[in-house]
């Protein structure tokens, strides 16, 4: 990461908002190319092609952070958003004078945003990522043992069964109740899924949605996972 | 760097300290941009014009001193007294020189006189006509300037709240309008570092830039705030405030008009603090037509694309306005 973005976040190099969803993220990368290519004639007189480039190289690797889900999740916690109300944001924010504060786009306070809202209610502690003794890891709800025989059958995983994703979010530590919260799904239907119950489950396309919604709140590879199942529920179904 | 405050007579101090405290008599607007011909008096007249359509009093001066159009940019005739009797007589005030237009609400003060070597003058003009222009009550006043990077357009330029610089797509307009904003930037900038007692720290870091990293104004404030915190973030607030607006004319092209956001992405990243972006304005025939008939185009041609990119700029401005007039 070169000197130049001190004190600037990805979301203030892309100039968009902290709450910003995919499509905004997209378009003002878009736009953001356009403007610091080397053809581009808004840079005449003020950054030469050297610098350009070197802008050009922090915009991608700001698009590459924040349009992964995980890595933006991740991102955020770094960065002091998505804590806990009242934590102090750890980024290199330094306050705007208050009138700026909400009129300009992109340029928003890191530390004033309570919710991201494409993550949904935020309950991570507040304790930082990085002062977790090793061999522990977080979600959003908890801290939990890493333990490296369970990591490495989901590394490894290529069918599972409901109970598979029940041993997952029980070595996570989340609570039924704290998923059907996060991912909206009712606790019955969570619970038939884990008990494979595919009777009570809804057809294919949902219950793919939920497995992926189930995955992504546990901080799995959701393409994976979902795969993994979706290959046990069409064998069962059929 | 020739723009030093070193040399401010007593008289620009005092009107300077006067303007810090007491609270303008109008949202003032000044429309600038570094190149000549790229649409200043166009784009001042027409905002002008409505504002003063959307109710608000509007008092439109043209301080493009030697080189004043704006009254015919507004289809006014020439008046006998205009800004330059304004300088050149002290008795004379603001209100008894504005001259009505074909808009109520619209009053203009002309720049065009047969003084002809009224464009140079000195400081203690120049402080008097802007503590005046600062001190005129009514809702927006608008400010014609001249090209270039002259100390009296700076200055004129900078004591608005609403500093818009016109852009071009062409690349010499964007050069010259760059340059305006980085001059603009540094007139603040030293005028203000003297009383922030920061002038030594910035020129030890503008005389060492290689070694310190400084490419750029946004990289200037940020290792001065990691030297300074108190001095150098009150510095940044100072300059915060600067807070250009960009208006794009004579678009030509879909791209061309996407280009204002480039600007304005550019002008975020250059300075470090963020630059607005009011809108692009299509490129458009009826605009010299109209003018050779002496109309102006909102009278003489409402169907042209034009009227709404207008509109919608001087909604966005008038929109401040109110926010403030609630308070």
């Amino acid at each position: 990461m070169s000197d130049r973005n001190e004190g600037q976040t990805y979301y203030e190099i892309l100039e968009v908002k902290p709450t910003a969803g995919p499509a905004d993220i997209y378009a003002a990368y878009q736009r953001a190319r356009s403007t610091y290519s080397p053809s581009s004639p808004a840079l005449y007189s003020m950054f030469t092609p050297e610098e350009a480039q070197a802008l050009m190289a922090l915009i991608e690797e700001a698009y590459q952070t924040l349009s992964h889900q995980a890595r933006r999740r991740e991102y955020d916690v770094k960065i002091g958003l998505g804590k806990a109300p009242g934590a102090k944001p750890t980024s290199a924010y330094r306050p705007e004078p208050a009138s700026r504060e909400e009129a300009k786009p992109g340029r928003t306070p890191v530390g004033s945003v309570k919710t991201d809202a494409w993550v949904g209610p935020v309950k991570v502690s507040t304790r930082k990522h990085e002062d977790l003794p090793s061999g522990f890891a977080r979600t959003k709800f908890t801290v939990y043992e890493v333990k490296s025989d369970i990591e490495n059958e989901i590394e490894n995983v290529a069918e599972c069964d409901g109970q598979f994703l029940q041993k997952i979010r029980l070595y996570r530590g989340v609570t039924l109740d704290q998923m059907s919260d996060e991912i909206r799904v009712i606790k019955s239907t969570l619970v038939a899924l884990e008990a494979n119950d595919l009777d009570a489950l809804p057809v294919a396309v949902f219950t793919r949605g939920f497995v992926v919604q189930f995955a992504r709140a546990l901080g799995l590879d959701e393409r994976k996972i979902s795969d993994a199942y979706m290959k046990f529920f069409r064998a069962k179904k059929t | 760097m020739p723009l030093s405050s070193a040399n401010s007579n007593v008289t620009q101090v005092d009107f300077t300290s006067l303007r810090g405290r007491v609270a303008p008599g109008a949202t003032i607007i000044a429309v600038g941009g570094g190149k000549g011909g790229v649409g200043k008096s166009f784009v001042s007249s027409s905002i002008s014009i409505f504002l003063a359509h959307l109710g608000y009093e509007t008092l439109a001066i043209d301080l493009d001193l030697g080189g004043a159009n704006l009254h015919t940019n507004l289809g006014v005739s020439l008046n006998t007294r205009g800004i330059n009797e304004f300088i050149l007589d002290p008795s004379l005030s603001l209100g008894e020189l504005a001259q009505p237009t074909h808009w109520p609400k619209l009053k203009l003060i002309s720049g065009a006189s047969e003084v002809f070597d009224i464009a140079n003058i000195d400081e203690v003009q120049r402080s008097r006509v802007m503590s005046s222009i600062y001190n005129y009550k009514t809702d927006f006043i608008v400010l014609d300037l001249s090209a270039g990077t002259h100390t009296s357009t700076l200055d004129f330029f900078l004591m608005a709240s609403h500093k818009v610089v016109v852009f071009t797509p062409e690349p010499s307009s964007i050069e010259n309008a760059y340059r305006f904003l980085k001059a603009s930037f540094f007139r603040k900038l030293r005028r203000y570092e003297h009383q922030l007692q920061l002038k030594e720290q910035i020129d030890e870091l503008l005389g060492n830039r290689g070694a310190h990293g400084i490419r750029n104004p946004a990289d200037l404030i940020r290792v001065l705030v990691e030297r300074e915190p108190v001095l150098g973030l009150k510095l940044k607030n100072i300059l915060t405030d600067l807070n250009f607006e960009i208006i794009l004319n004579q678009a030509r092209t879909r791209q061309e008009i996407d280009m204002g956001g480039a600007l304005q992405s550019v002008c975020n990243k250059y300075f470090g603090f963020p630059c607005g972006f009011l809108g692009g304005l299509e490129y458009d025939n009826a605009v010299w037509q109209s003018l050779r008939q002496r109309n102006h185009l909102l009278m003489s041609n409402r169907q042209s694309h034009l009227y709404g990119q207008l509109l919608s700029i001087a909604r966005k401005i008038a929109k401040t306005q109110s926010l403030k007039a609630v308070v």
